[in-house]
């Protein structure tokens, strides 16, 4: 079932690329695609069992000399993931129904399938290609369809993440080593691995090999340099893409990752991450104030997020953990929603300067109370899946030291105050010249976004039911941390 | 006996249709077409008779009393005269639509492939190095003049004296190092040399070893290997595209599969001695090979510096060969498999978009390919990133084999410097693709006779896509899981003479 969710899109896509269809029949098939895949994930959420082990397990032999597998399973924390990444995608593609490229439709499946496997990858092996994989997408997406020097911000994009992936490439194959040298044969299966004995320098660096990877793909500052040229440059899908469901990967494999393979490392690493974080968070938050590039506000708003997601899971504490995996969803909806928004009023206004917007509201009542929504519900306003994130990852912190508690908990004020000013300016004041003739939402955009709009208010309202899903994994997982601890 | 029969063909088919085309050549019945199809078809006969041998460990002399003992058939040699067969045949059926248009193929050419493929078989085969020479030679000679065969081109004819005075001037080291070694053991042949030196103790074999050091100064030669491979662009870019792609892939092979046969079979045992060196040659060339990659702004040329990355790869491999080193040598034949396909393939595309004219393909003529020919497109990505090594293609895993026994072998920090120059090799290669695909086409579209051409380049395509994901699923097709197991067998084979 699970290599289904994978394999579909992928498959889809080669075959759509070979099969010359025209434009509209591509579109449909991309959907079907993708509307298959969120029924077998709706189907997976609901034979989900709630407790910590890994389920849907399917295992092959793949590389045998090497033990090589392919190898995915699915648990609590990777079960939001995947359901977010299954059930946006096809969301996604009705908002972006007018993109008159069929390279984009074929690229954004190739996109789902490669997330999908990167997120669901039990093998080191299987893990980096898909994570190299769902690159190369991207790669097409902002070099075909971008905008300004979009093929050399595409390279530089991609050469920045590649360098990351390749250290971390290292690091995987002196693990896959060290455990041979230890039991006797190769393996590169996560379980396997994690048994490695390493010497504590070796620990360090193969741990800053694998972290170098994710916080470039975070990103975490300061590996951040990529990110406002990148986003500014490439079109609104693979904005989407990026910001809603690939940066949220990184943040999860640091957890599946970085913990299972260095449990030790990673807790007594901790604190510097956690720093890393609020920095982020705060440092971030200002850059995204100082804005006036709508798109790259919300890559420094989201990377401010991002880092607080970051700081939850280095806390190491059962609420701080919950609450960022709930964040994880809960912001790749929320930014998912913007970033279609952005692209939307982008085609209506052909801007994406503050200064030349305003006074939407009045002109597109529809469209100025989604936005409005979809910003605040990324801060966290009350009744949004935000707030319960945020509440449950303060909690944590407050946990874990009340400085840190109190830093997180006021640093979200930040977010609060550009937010604030950033609808102020778009959708209040006088309206502009290029806001004149601003329409409203069509019917496919409300279809698009509706849904999105209702999940996030459902998680905000009714989070037990989630997060009793995810629970006996986080728990698990900081019950085992609990014992290394104790055993210092 | 293990095909002896089919062995007697296959070396002696190739010279006899060289010899054949060669007199047909000078008849009024001859035409392009027959020599070509005379060509092809005794590769197809060559494939068929030699691939049943591959499937499992074998090792015989040939001709013991004939020969004596100089000629061995066994897997290792086995693969390796299919990787040239299937090499050439790729290399010719891919070059097809540019041999068809272009007039520089004479009866000769045809001739000469097959010649040097002949003497690349028979170095697979040797067992001894004087007739190793000779092979070599024999190999050499003809690529020499194949280089040169558009006499008409100054660019080529500067490319075949460039060529030929190197390449005779480093074949003097060999039989210098030859002659060092004779003296010391008194013998040429392999296992008189192993033997030798495992009974003598290290002090009595400094002969050996300086002569070993002579041979290989040949060898990197050959393979283009810093710093002796300074001549590569140059010569890359006068040869005529189809014999480019002959040269990058399948003459490279053929120098590695008698350094192989030396670097596992009689110079285990001081390779101690050659480790530095090894080593730090590949330092330079992944080094050099990158620098000279990037500023390039002809394709072929930055093709032609990018192979003398892959031969850093290789020398990594190479350097990582232990006592046993079975996974570092298995690394190596399978990089040389990889590489062999995509290099072939992009090669044989930038020949097939010539059309058959010597022409310099800068970055800036690929543009808006890829909406114009889709296919095509596709199937040059899929090569510069299986050259990348980037993950889903055989490329990648070609890397991932090469580091993994390089940090096997302790050389962490080699292995980083091969990341490195993994990682600066994505942006030629991505530039290639961005080309392809974010520009607007300059001129109008070109067609591209030729489904045959077109057809194996999409084959090999899908080959390097398959070898990096084809799992054991599907029995038919080999895919990464057989290759490896293949290389296996190989390994084995050499062992089954030496006990």
């Amino acid at each position: 079932m699970l290599s289904l969710m994978i394999f579909i899109p992928i498959i889809t896509s080669i075959l759509l690329f070979i099969i010359p269809l025209s434009l509209r029949i591509t579109k449909i098939i991309s959907l079907l695609a993708s509307t298959i895949v969120a029924l077998l994930s709706l189907k997976v959420y609901s034979d989900f069992q709630a407790i910590s082990s890994l389920q849907f397990v399917e295992q092959y032999a793949w590389i045998k000399s090497y033990g090589i597998s392919y190898h995915i399973g699915l648990d609590g924390v990777s079960l939001g993931l995947v359901m977010m990444v299954a059930l946006l995608m096809p969301l996604i593609g009705i908002g972006l129904i007018n993109r008159d490229k069929k390279g984009f439709w074929l690229n954004l499946l190739l996109a789902q399938g490669g997330i999908m496997g990167a997120a669901l990858s039990l093998d080191l092996m299987l893990f980096y290609l898909f994570w190299e994989t769902m690159l190369l997408p991207i790669f097409f997406m902002i070099g075909l369809y971008g905008y300004g020097r979009n093929s050399f911000i595409s390279m530089k994009f991609t050469l920045y993440t590649i360098f990351g992936s390749l250290i971390m490439l290292l690091g995987i194959l002196f693990l896959a080593i060290a455990y041979k040298n230890q039991f006797g044969e190769y393996s590169f299966a996560l379980n396997d691995m994690s048994q490695v004995v390493l010497s504590e320098k070796e620990s360090l660096f193969t741990f800053l090999a694998f972290m170098l990877a994710f916080a470039i793909k975070v990103p975490l500052f300061p590996f951040h340099t990529w990110l406002s040229d990148t986003y500014r440059s490439a079109s609104t899908g693979a904005v989407v893409v990026m910001s809603a469901l690939m940066a949220k990967l990184g943040v999860y494999a640091m957890w599946r990752f970085l913990f299972t393979l260095f449990e030790t490392t990673s807790n007594e690493l901790s604190l510097y991450f956690i720093i890393l974080g609020l920095f982020g968070l705060i440092y971030f938050g200002i850059l995204a104030m100082h804005q006036s590039h709508l798109k790259r506000l919300f890559a420094f708003s989201s990377a401010s997020h991002l880092s607080l997601i970051v700081v939850g899971i280095f806390i190491y504490d059962v609420y701080g953990l919950l609450g960022s995996s709930y964040f994880i969803v809960a912001h790749a909806l929320s930014s998912a929603g913007l970033f279609l928004m952005v692209g939307m009023l982008y085609e209506r206004t052909k801007t994406h300067s503050l200064e030349a917007l305003g006074g939407i509201a009045k002109q597109a009542p529809q469209f100025g109370f989604l936005f409005a929504f979809f910003a605040l519900s990324t801060v966290g306003i009350p009744g949004t899946a935000g707030f319960v994130s945020e509440v449950l990852i303060i909690l944590g912190a407050f946990n874990y030291n009340i400085y840190v508690g109190f830093i997180s908990a006021t640093s979200i004020l930040v977010a609060i105050l550009f937010v604030f000013t950033m609808l102020q300016k778009t959708i209040y004041s006088k309206v502009q010249s290029a806001t004149e003739n601003f329409y409203d939402l069509s019917k496919s955009e409300l279809i698009a976004l509706i849904p999105i709009a209702i999940l996030i208010v459902i998680m905000g309202v009714f989070p037990n039911y989630f997060l009793k899903q995810i629970e006996p994994t986080a728990l698990d997982s900081i019950s085992k941390t609990a014992t290394i601890q104790g055993a210092k | 006996m293990f095909g002896l029969p089919a062995i007697i063909i296959i070396l002696a088919v190739p010279v006899f249709t060289a010899l054949f085309i060669l007199l047909l050549g000078t008849t009024k019945y001859y035409s392009k077409k027959i020599g070509y199809r005379l060509t092809v078809i005794t590769l197809l006969i060559l494939v068929y008779l030699l691939s049943a041998d591959l499937s499992t460990a074998h090792s015989t002399l040939l001709f013991k009393e004939l020969f004596n003992e100089m000629l061995i058939y066994d897997t290792y040699s086995t693969l390796f005269i299919l990787l040239f067969i299937l090499g050439t045949f790729l290399s010719l059926s891919i070059g097809k639509s540019y041999i068809y248009k272009s007039d520089i193929f004479t009866p000769e050419s045809f001739s000469l492939i097959l010649f040097s493929l002949f003497g690349m078989i028979l170095l697979a085969m040797t067992n001894e190095l004087l007739s190793a020479f000779i092979a070599l030679e024999i190999a050499s000679l003809s690529v020499y003049v194949l280089v040169g065969i558009h006499h008409h081109s100054l660019r080529a004819s500067e490319a075949f004296f460039k060529y030929l005075l190197l390449g005779s001037f480093a074949g003097s080291f060999y039989l210098l190092g030859l002659m060092l070694i004779y003296a010391q053991v008194g013998s040429t042949h392999f296992n008189q040399i192993a033997m030798f030196m495992y009974t003598h103790p290290i002090s009595e074999i400094y002969l050996i070893v300086a002569g070993g050091l002579l041979l290989m100064i040949t060898i990197m030669f050959k393979i283009a290997a810093m710093p002796f491979g300074a001549w590569v662009l140059d010569v890359y870019e006068g040869a005529s595209l189809p014999i480019t792609a002959f040269m990058a892939g399948t003459f490279k092979i053929a120098i590695f599969a008698i350094a192989l046969r030396l670097f596992i079979g009689i110079f285990a045992q001081i390779k101690d001695f050659y480790d530095p060196l090894i080593v730090a040659s590949a330092i330079l060339t992944l080094v050099s090979g990158s620098l000279l990659a990037m500023v390039q702004t002809n394709i072929k040329r930055m093709l032609a510096a990018s192979s003398i990355v892959h031969s850093g790869y290789l020398l990594i491999g190479l350097s990582s060969i232990g006592e046993i080193g079975t996974y570092a040598t298995q690394s190596i034949l399978f990089y040389l498999i990889a590489y062999f396909i995509s290099a072939t393939g992009a090669l044989g595309i930038l020949a097939y978009i010539s059309n058959g004219v010597e022409k310099e393909i800068s970055y800036d003529s690929l543009k808006g390919l890829g909406r114009q020919h889709p296919f095509l497109s596709a199937a040059l990505t899929v090569f510069m990133l299986s050259l990348a090594g980037f993950p889903s293609t055989i490329g990648f895993l070609g890397k991932f084999y090469i580091f993994t026994s390089a940090i096997e072998a302790g050389y962490t920090l080699l292995a980083l410097l091969g990341i490195l120059a993994a990682f600066v090799s994505i942006y030629y290669y991505f530039k290639v693709i961005s080309m392809l695909y974010f520009y607007e086409a300059e001129g109008e579209k070109v067609v591209y006779g030729e489904a045959y051409s077109f057809l194996f380049i999409m084959l090999s395509s899908v080959a390097v896509l398959w070898g990096g994901i084809g799992t054991g699923l599907v029995s038919f097709m080999p895919g990464a899981n057989a290759i490896t197991d293949i290389t296996h067998l190989v390994i084995e084979s050499l062992y089954i003479f030496s006990n």
